[in-house]
């Protein structure tokens, strides 16, 4: 069956292709490609019919049977994708088929309702401020269908104002209630996407870390409370990695399985914490991944982190979308084992065979240096006086990588200093691990700390009578990375960002300028809208109540639901005040109604002098009398000049006529 | 029968929140207000929102449901103060034959404010006519209804509904204007014998009879064709031309005079109303002298527009004794 077609010159259907088409192409990402193209095609299909190029709708059989092919190809793909993108695929999919046969009004108001649903699944994907700003207009472009479709004649300029009206309305309302709603904890577990891991990675081959190095994306941001560490303190923990293989360091299998146990037990690490400590806010930008970054013991109140036992913090979903938490860190705390044999026997573990030159090298020097401390100075000593050279560009090592570094290529990168090390310790029975993360940080106008990828390190940790120590092989033979970050640290080989396009650029005053105002921007975004959190929202009310009390909590919550009145009553408040603004005017408006009341109407060609002529006959003489009076007194007003004396008088005298008139016709009845 | 019950007790509640009026003013009193069935998806999706958000943490998700909700409250507003203030006339009315459309004209008064949106007619309880937008009014709307019955016609209730500005809630409202409508009987082209009453002569009576078929008169003129005049007059070649409605005039040949006379209402009543309807507007147009009878109702000999408006309501409220 062939149907009219509903679409032609109608701005409402135009509008909402719009919207969908655009709403997919910016979520390329998690779309499948031949549901993009599929949506294209309906996207096609309704603009030939809106510009009449095309007079017929699809048949709905066609569409039943493209319907169920797209079924089945989704099926078919749908297991890999997982339950989030799964479903994301599938909403556009029948979206598309749905705008391809767009024929009631029912159809249309359940595409629209689809759309501003996946208006909301699309920011989980993208949160920043640009593409908020895109999928706000894309949300007044979806309303601006809807008023298109209640009122197709009227213009566009016109609808624009009225949609834009109802917004501005709407939107303090809306943010009231952002603010003062309380915000709960998530209700239960959400999917999340198996989207491409980006940042760290939980396996480290020495020459990995360099790769992420060339990548100037931000990790994440720190706020600070108060005090801010030192630049060569600014070691962000993130993975610990206790398995070594000879080539590679990893996850231990053996402290995931313990990690997996105390998770499902619920009995998060509590460490022991005293002294100085640091109070910060992180927002970690999304990474697909669960672990987080903090300096040294960090301890964490939030709901949704989890405290590991080698004291790493991890998020108990993956960060599908930017993540705001809080952190205390005790920068002076030790760090003593959290499982004694646990951490021994792990970080004892070594490769079977490989790198001999090293083994019989390691225990020559121990046999000279036979105290822990000793023989870290030792091999410290060694690699500054062979002029060990720190580069972003490391030869690759395929066969006995620790032997070729140590004995060959004498250059490396903070991975390759620290898994050499690490080996190193434990050829000797000094148990050692690999911790990766973050080193340094941008301050930016003493308000927040950006940190990159390409401060991505690599350091040891190795464990003393007082709990594990840090120690970083780096800051050896590149002081400068510690103190000054890489880019100072390689600057004698030009090799920071040099793959990046414009990378020249980065020198220039006004680039860097720029730069720093839209990362402050971005900062702003993400602390202020994306990391408003329970915590904000807790601190929001004490400054407004002081002490939070039930009671006062309660009146608050009153105060804010008589502001949303108040801020309704206020649009639409308008209307009386100018009629009251017009006092002689709002007086004989009064006394009409009052004769309304008791039945004599004003027609609309009858003049005041001429009204007043038909009371007289209507009503009894009293009253008629005083509406006389009130009548002399408005055309008085409105047509003589007077002094502001007289004005005043008459305009008091109609007042009381107006008491005076209603007390009469009351009389009357 | 519970279905029957609910709705005589809605009417009644209606009669009485509403009373018949000839000019009525929407506000408060006459307005109700609801979510349409998009308003309840709409307030869904709201909700799927703010579950979205909240599971994955994410304030834009939330700040957009809460958003769409405030969005919901203004347009609540939005959508009542559209639709109050309006000032609905019922416009005059003209008497009609049975199964033969009603016109009514409905004027529509906006009160110099800016209102905008469709709004919608139907008669209650159907499905809706007509609409007109506020933003380009042409005034008057006008409505039509089939009346099947002759006699006295009152219009059933009028519902109006507005969805503006965004379709979430749907205003209306149901209106009675307190008019009445004389619908005479459909006119059937049989004419009813013309009789002459007692006094006259039986020849009289005879030369009445010869004369009273169709097509007999001979045609004289043409004259503008006026509302009211039989259809079959209309010189269509004429207006085919493109020369407007003209009427074609018969000449007849004696000014005559008689009586249309029911004397039976056992058999065919419809019938013979109709008929006697038919041969009342054919007697007028030929603009003889006629008086009609019908048990329990005599209208002496006349002519004239007010003489035939007599006979039709006479035929139209005719009821057996």
């Amino acid at each position: 069956m062939l149907r009219l077609n509903p679409s032609s010159e109608n701005r409402a259907h135009l509008l909402l292709t719009f919207v969908l088409f655009t709403l997919s192409i910016s979520l390329y990402a998690p779309l499948q490609l031949w549901v993009l193209l599929l949506v294209t095609c309906a996207a096609v299909m309704r603009f030939s019919l809106y510009m009449n190029w095309q007079k017929h709708q699809l048949s709905v059989r066609t569409l039943n049977l493209m319907a169920v092919l797209c079924a089945i190809v989704l099926a078919y793909f749908g297991w890999e994708l997982g339950l989030l993108l799964g479903m994301l695929n599938l909403l556009v999919m029948a979206s598309s088929l749905k705008l391809m046969l767009l024929a009631t009004r029912r159809d249309y108001f359940q595409l629209i309702g689809v759309q501003f649903f996946l208006l909301g699944a699309a920011l989980v994907f993208n949160q920043n401020i640009a593409f908020s700003l895109f999928y706000a207009v894309l949300c007044l472009l979806l309303l601006m269908s809807l008023a298109f479709h209640i009122n197709p004649s009227a213009s566009w300029l016109i609808l624009s104002k009225r949609v834009a009206t109802l917004c501005l309305q709407a939107l303090p309302i809306a943010i009231l209630m952002l603010l003062v709603l309380p915000k709960l904890g998530p209700l239960w577990q959400m999917p999340t996407a198996k989207g491409a891991h980006t940042g760290l990675s939980d396996k480290v081959t020495p020459g990995d870390i360099a790769e992420l190095a060339r990548s100037a994306d931000l990790a994440f941001r720190v706020t600070f409370e108060q005090d801010v560490p030192p630049a060569n303190q600014r070691y962000w923990r993130a993975l610990v990695m206790e398995e070594f293989d000879g080539r590679s360091w990893q996850v231990h299998p053996y402290r995931q399985r313990i990690t997996d146990r105390f998770w499902r037990a619920g009995l998060p690490f509590t460490p022991q914490v005293s002294g100085a400590y640091y109070e910060y806010q992180v927002i970690a930008e999304p990474t697909q991944q669960r672990w987080l970054f903090a300096l040294d013991t960090a301890v964490s109140q939030d709901q949704h982190l989890w405290q590991n036992h080698d004291y790493t913090l991890q998020s108990r979903i993956p960060l599908q979308s930017a993540l705001a938490y809080r952190v205390t860190s005790y920068y002076d705390n030790q760090l003593p084992p959290a499982l004694p044999q646990v951490d021994g026997r792990l970080n004892l573990q070594l490769p079977e065979g490989g790198n001999q030159r090293t083994q019989a090298w390691a225990t020559e020097l121990w046999r000279d240096n036979p105290t822990p401390q000793a023989y870290i100075r030792a091999i410290a000593s060694h690699m500054r006086q062979q002029g060990f050279s720190y580069t972003l560009k490391p030869q690759p090592m395929p066969v006995d990588p620790i032997d070729t570094f140590l004995f060959e290529q004498q250059a490396g990168f903070c991975s390759h200093y620290a898994s050499t090390v690490a080996y190193l310790l434990r050829l000797n029975g000094i148990p050692a691990r690999l911790v990766t993360g973050y080193l340094g940080g941008e301050m930016r106008t003493d308000q927040y700390m950006s940190v990159y990828q390409y401060d991505a390190h690599a350091w040891v940790e190795w464990l003393s009578e007082d709990g594990w120590q840090r120690l970083d092989p780096t800051a050896w033979v590149a002081p400068m990375r510690i103190q000054y970050g890489l880019e100072q640290a390689v600057a004698h080989e030009q090799s920071f960002l040099a793959d990046m396009p414009l990378s020249g650029l980065r020198g220039m005053a006004v680039f860097q300028a720029l730069r720093g105002w839209l990362d402050d921007m971005d900062y702003l975004w993400s602390r202020w809208i994306l990391g408003f959190d329970r915590k904000n929202q807790q601190d929001l009310l004490k400054a407004l109540l002081g002490d939070l009390s039930p009671a006062k909590l309660a009146l608050f919550g009153l105060g804010a639901l008589a502001t949303i009145a108040m801020l309704l009553a206020l649009y639409h408040i308008k209307r009386w005040l100018l009629v009251k603004r017009d006092l002689p005017n709002w007086y004989y408006q009064k006394a009409l109604a009052l004769l309304a009341h008791s039945g004599i109407k004003r027609t609309k060609n009858q003049g005041p002098a001429d009204f007043c002529a038909q009371v007289e006959k209507q009503v009894p003489p009293l009253s008629a009398q005083h509406f006389t009076a009130l009548t002399r007194c408005y055309t008085n007003l409105c047509f003589r000049p007077l002094s502001p004396q007289q004005h005043k008088l008459q305009l008091r005298q109609m007042r009381d006529l107006l008491t005076k008139l209603r007390r009469s016709l009351r009389l009357d009845v | 029968m519970i279905a029957g019950y609910i709705q005589r007790r809605m009417n009644k509640w209606l009669s009485r929140r509403i009373p018949p009026a000839q000019q009525i003013f929407l506000n408060r009193s006459n307005i109700f207000i609801f979510p349409s069935r998009f308003g309840f998806l709409y307030l869904s999706l709201c909700l799927a929102l703010f579950v979205l958000g909240t599971n994955y943490q994410n304030n834009l998700i939330l700040l957009l449901g809460f958003f769409l909700l405030a969005l919901m409250l203004v347009s609540l507003f939005a959508s009542y103060l559209n639709f109050s203030g309006l000032i609905l006339q019922l416009g005059k009315l003209n008497n009609s034959y049975a199964d033969t459309p009603i016109l009514f004209p409905i004027w529509l008064d906006t009160q110099e404010q800016s209102k905008a949106g469709k709004i919608h007619f139907a008669w209650y309880g159907n499905k809706a006519e007509s609409a007109a937008e506020l933003d380009s009014l042409t005034n008057p709307v006008t409505l039509s209804i089939t009346p099947y019955k002759r006699g006295v016609f009152s219009p059933p209730r009028l519902t109006l509904s507005s969805y503006y500005p965004l379709g979430l809630f749907r205003c209306w409202t149901h209106l009675a204007f307190n008019a009445q409508v004389v619908v005479y009987p459909t006119p059937i082209a049989k004419p009813w014998p013309l009789t002459t009453k007692h006094s006259e002569t039986q020849g009289e009576h005879a030369a009445l009879q010869s004369s009273q078929g169709l097509g007999q008169d001979d045609f004289d003129s043409l004259t503008e064709y006026q509302q009211g005049q039989p259809l079959y007059h209309v010189a269509w070649k004429q207006a085919a031309k493109g020369q407007g409605l003209l009427s074609k005039k018969f000449a007849a040949q004696v000014q005559q005079s008689g009586w249309l006379v029911l004397a039976t209402t056992e058999e065919d009543l419809e019938e013979n109303l109709s008929r006697l309807c038919f041969s009342c507007l054919e007697l007028d147009a030929k603009g003889w002298v006629f008086g009609l009878q019908l048990p329990g109702k005599e209208i002496p000999p006349g002519k004239g527009q007010a003489h035939l408006q007599a006979c039709l309501t006479a035929l139209a409220m005719f009821r057996a004794v």
